[in-house]
């Protein structure tokens, strides 16, 4: 097995991994209460009378901040799901291998994601994409998942790299 | 080469990926974007990536994930996971295999809150075992009622499984969750069927222990009152059309934070912690999600689903045949699968068959989760009895495998009658539709 040094948790212990992972916690927190709230209220509100309008916009705004955040999250702390079933058996040359290219292959597929939502917000650039009712912006939004995205690869990318300097 | 061909191929890939050790949702998600290059062109594989992705994680209702799990997370900072046990084994602990009984309701009820089997079964278990082995209960029989019981989380609304595959299937998770209420409480009733028949050829399984007074019942009922009437106001909510699933979940949310300030259960590193394991689950779920929703595009391209479909009808094979052939392919590749990624991976290519053979696709959905649940208990994977080893690592792997027998024998009937009588599943969401 991995010894503790080269754990992937170990990554989460360099302070801009660290800052990355506490940055991630608020954004993702502030998303998922925000959408906890105005779902909440507008129930309310919809059974007082009082509608509130443009909550499904909040929500779908928020979802956007805490699936980003939380994805980014899930990566540093490796708690992506498999299936262990043939890794457990391995020996721990074995293992680290297949851990690396793991990585490496899952920080490729980010890129392509990330390289994907650029091309698309490039395309939409002149659309002012923008929600109906509260006029929230989609760009940033985009944003704020390439940004993620990236981050993620480049999550990966780092593990792979200290994998191969814990070996050698 | 054929489409289809590539499509078979795609499919051998993605379970070699998934035995390599490759997060679920990456092998998905290769698979499908570079199935995709394949087919059509590098360029439709990174646009589609970038829609998917971007479509995935600004989609309204998968709120309702998110909202959900943190909705559990505060009840079970409630401290909601040992009092069903506790009610449940005041009322039939007294009983021979009482506290395997009460560990049964316990996962009834604690699921329903979770809607996570490995969280169900390490909950429930944290206190159901320590007390089931006090007073004597054989460790197999123990761990087989718990490992079994744990299950119950999968399928008991609101269920996580139940969401995912609302979202892979598009299918309305409200519908999902009536769906689920009547196989769920049958389930419970014929795990505790099981104990009852066991115990009562082997008494020395499960011996009774000292009847609680009845003025020591009431009080543990009022400890889960509030939590139940939550539940049942969330879940009865959605199901009726009060509010829509990711509203529910809102509601349930504030309301189970409202129990635990009632409960003075409340505090920062409370809050801190429920936010923190809420986002690593969501984050690993929606990976997931935007990879299965890209092996779907695959898999619809290559027509394999279509071809498969047009297979049976050709083999004028019927709806049953060709039902009782997916439950053979899901048990099998439950074995070496765990739940989700069988899910996501057979949904995709089974849905469209469905559809063609006229059954539903909210009875599949049932269908498929409580195919899914076996896997939980069965060798080799059976991802609850490891749960329960490393809780109690004195018990033999083979004595909790041979203690799950019954309940697995169990399980292949409630799942022969959910097949037979689909009734079972589909009755309730057309009574609450009308």
């Amino acid at each position: 097995m991995p010894t503790s040094d080269d754990t992937p948790d170990h990554i989460t212990r360099r302070a801009p991994f660290r800052a990355l992972e506490r940055l991630a916690f608020i954004v993702g927190s502030v998303g998922l209460l925000t959408a906890m709230c105005a779902d909440a209220l507008a129930v309310l509100g919809r059974h007082v009378g009082l509608p509130l309008l443009g909550s499904i916009e909040v929500v779908q705004a928020s979802v956007v901040l805490l699936a980003s955040a939380a994805m980014l999250g899930t990566t540093l702390r490796d708690k992506h799901a498999r299936a262990h079933l043939l890794t457990d058996r391995l020996s721990e040359r074995g293992q680290r291998l297949l851990l690396g290219c793991s990585d490496a292959i899952s920080a490729v597929l980010f890129l392509w994601f990330a390289a994907g939502s650029i091309w698309i917000a490039f395309e939409l650039r002149h659309g002012h994409e923008h929600s109906e009712l509260l006029h929230i912006p989609w760009g940033g939004l985009r944003l704020v998942w390439i940004a993620s995205a990236l981050l993620i690869a480049i999550v990966f990318a780092a593990r792979v790299l200290q994998r191969n300097g814990a070996r050698s | 080469m054929s489409v289809e061909l590539i499509g078979l191929l795609g499919i051998v890939l993605l379970l070699l990926l998934l035995a390599f050790g490759l997060p679920i949702g990456v092998s998905l998600a290769l698979v499908g974007v570079g199935g995709m290059a394949l087919l059509i062109s590098p360029e439709a594989a990174l646009i589609k990536a970038g829609v998917v992705t971007f479509e995935t994680i600004s989609r309204y209702e998968l709120g309702v994930l998110p909202l959900f799990l943190l909705m559990a997370h505060f009840c079970f900072q409630a401290g909601a996971s040992q009092d069903f046990f506790e009610v449940a084994a005041r009322f039939v602990g007294h009983r021979r295999g009482g506290l395997a009984l009460a560990s049964i309701a316990g996962c009834a009820g604690f699921g329903a809150v979770s809607g996570s089997s490995l969280a169900t079964v390490a909950t429930i278990s944290s206190v159901a075992l320590p007390e089931m082995r006090k007073h004597g209960y054989a460790p197999g029989f123990a761990t087989g009622a718990l490992a079994a019981g744990g299950t119950l989380g999968v399928l008991i609304p609101p269920s996580g499984a139940l969401i995912v595959f609302g979202i892979i299937a598009e299918q309305s998770i409200g519908k999902l969750f009536a769906a689920a209420v009547i196989p769920g409480l049958t389930q419970a009733l014929f795990y505790m069927g099981t104990i009852f028949v066991v115990c009562r050829i082997n008494p020395a399984l499960g011996p009774a222990i000292a009847r609680t007074p009845w003025r020591e019942r009431w009080p543990a009922v009022r400890r889960v009152a509030d939590i139940v009437v939550l539940i049942v106001f969330v879940v009865g909510g959605l199901m009726i059309g009060w509010f829509t699933p990711t509203e529910a979940a809102a509601v349930g949310c504030v309301g189970s934070l409202g129990l635990c300030a009632w409960r003075k259960r409340v505090s920062r590193a409370m809050l801190a912690e429920s936010l923190r394991t809420t986002l690593l689950t969501t984050g690993m779920i929606y990976v997931v999600i935007i990879g299965a929703l890209l092996f779907s595009v695959f898999i619809s391209i290559t027509g394999l689903a279509q071809q498969m479909s047009a297979t049976i009808q050709v083999m004028e094979a019927g709806p049953l045949t060709a039902i009782i052939v997916m439950a053979i392919a899901l048990l099998l590749l439950g074995s070496v699968l765990d739940g989700l990624a069988l899910m996501l991976l057979m949904t995709p290519i089974f849905l469209p068959i469905v559809d063609d053979l006229g059954l539903s696709p909210i009875w599949f959905g049932i269908f498929l989760v409580r195919t899914m649940e076996i896997g939980f208990v069965h060798p080799p994977l059976g991802l609850n009895v490891y749960v329960l080893h490393e809780m109690a690592r004195d018990i033999p792997l083979g004595t909790m495998f041979r203690g799950i027998v019954p309940f697995l024998i169990t399980d292949f009937l409630h799942l022969a009658l959910l097949i037979a009588v689909p009734a079972l599943a589909l009755w309730l969401p057309g009574v609450l539709g009308s």
